[in-house]
């Protein structure tokens, strides 16, 4: 029991350090913490699954101590801004007022295809448009553009636009959502009358039936 | 920080269980390596219905304790012991010093082995 609580703080640690040397890149959405939990975790639990011969705490006690070790790490993470930066890194500015910064670009190991394509995906061809690419912790990209290159909003228009709010299902297949009704401050008869205005008598005869905060509906019909 | 205290608190939980469960590991299993040197001796000389009691002692005590051994241990580790007293009781039926003695041996062995393997030693971690 101890060597495989030692065993697992140690390969958990090496296995962190691994992810960070790897870089952002190999991350995916994932914080290294998190990306390694996750590796581990799936393994360690399988092993005693599918082997009688080993006992389920052989399994039991590196889970356990792995995710206290990661709530550890996370709790740390939170209050030390260098211990963040050690465990998950910085991010990396790989592209400053439209010009590449190539020693960043080496530091972490990003080629220019691999920037090119992840601009791409991001609707951005040329590069001079760009005052900021960030390549961030989760190794994910941020795209900020220079400020004549961004669709303009409501806002630089000076034009009012209503304040629609968060849409909440209320009649999902059939079925009433009667907590999402009242917490937008409806009651059934209210409902009913929505629905007869659509032509609707039944509950059941409803797929799909959204109200935001502003009352505005959405309502779709159940196919017959 | 509650969240710290919990991580910490069964860290240290699972920390102390083990640790206490290597001493644990080796004060039982040392009680019956001690039993079966006894045996050892009785059957030297040629007191096989001593031998055959202390033997016998030490095997009840591991089989009262199966459940320990077999949700801490490794099952092929735990078998191989028990095919050992087996084989032991089977020897000193026969009357078979030398058989006797090597059969002893190993169990002993593998004994000493499986309480070794529950100890906090950095030969174990590495």
């Amino acid at each position: 029991m101890f060597t495989g609580l030692l065993r697992t703080i140690i390969l958990y640690i090496l296995i962190i350090a691994g992810v960070r040397l790897m870089g952002k890149r190999q991350v995916g959405e994932l914080e290294p913490s998190e990306l390694v939990l996750s590796l581990i975790i799936a393994d360690l639990a399988s092993v005693p699954m599918q082997d009688y011969g080993i006992p389920l705490l052989t399994g039991v006690v590196p889970i356990l101590t792995l995710l206290s070790v990661t709530m550890i790490l996370s709790v740390l993470t939170m209050k030390s801004i260098t211990f963040r930066a050690i465990l998950c890194g910085r991010p990396s500015m790989v592209v400053r007022n439209g010009v590449l910064d190539q020693k960043e670009m080496a530091k972490t190991r990003l080629t220019v295809d691999e920037l090119l394509e992840e601009l791409r995906i991001k609707g951005y061809t040329d590069l001079s448009q760009i005052k900021y690419a960030i390549l961030e912790t989760n190794g994910q990209l941020s795209v900020l553009p220079y400020a004549n290159q961004k669709p303009p909003a409501a806002r630089d228009m000076k034009v009012s636009v209503e304040e629609g709010g968060l849409p909440w299902v209320v009649v999902s297949d059939g079925k009433l959502l009667e907590r999402n009704l009242k917490a937008l401050g409806h009651d059934r008869p209210w409902l009913d009358k929505q629905l007869s205005q659509r032509g609707c008598r039944d509950m059941a005869e409803v797929f799909l039936l959204l109200v935001d905060e502003g009352d505005a509906v959405y309502f779709a019909r159940k196919d017959a | 920080m509650k969240r710290l205290y919990i991580a910490a608190a069964l860290l240290i939980l699972l920390l102390g269980t083990s640790l206490a469960n290597g001493m644990y590991a080796q004060s039982i299993t040392g009680r019956m390596r001690e039993q079966l040197h006894q045996a050892q001796a009785q059957a030297e000389q040629d007191s096989w219905d001593r031998a055959e009691a202390l033997t016998r002692q030490a095997y009840e005590d591991w089989q009262s304790r199966h459940f320990y051994f077999h949700t801490t241990m490794r099952h092929s580790d735990t078998d191989q012991v028990l095919r050992g007293f087996r084989s032991v009781l089977e020897y000193i039926r026969l009357q078979e010093p030398d058989q006797y003695n090597a059969a002893n041996a190993d169990l002993i062995a593998q004994l000493e082995l499986l309480a070794e393997m529950e100890q906090p030693s950095a030969a174990n971690v590495l």
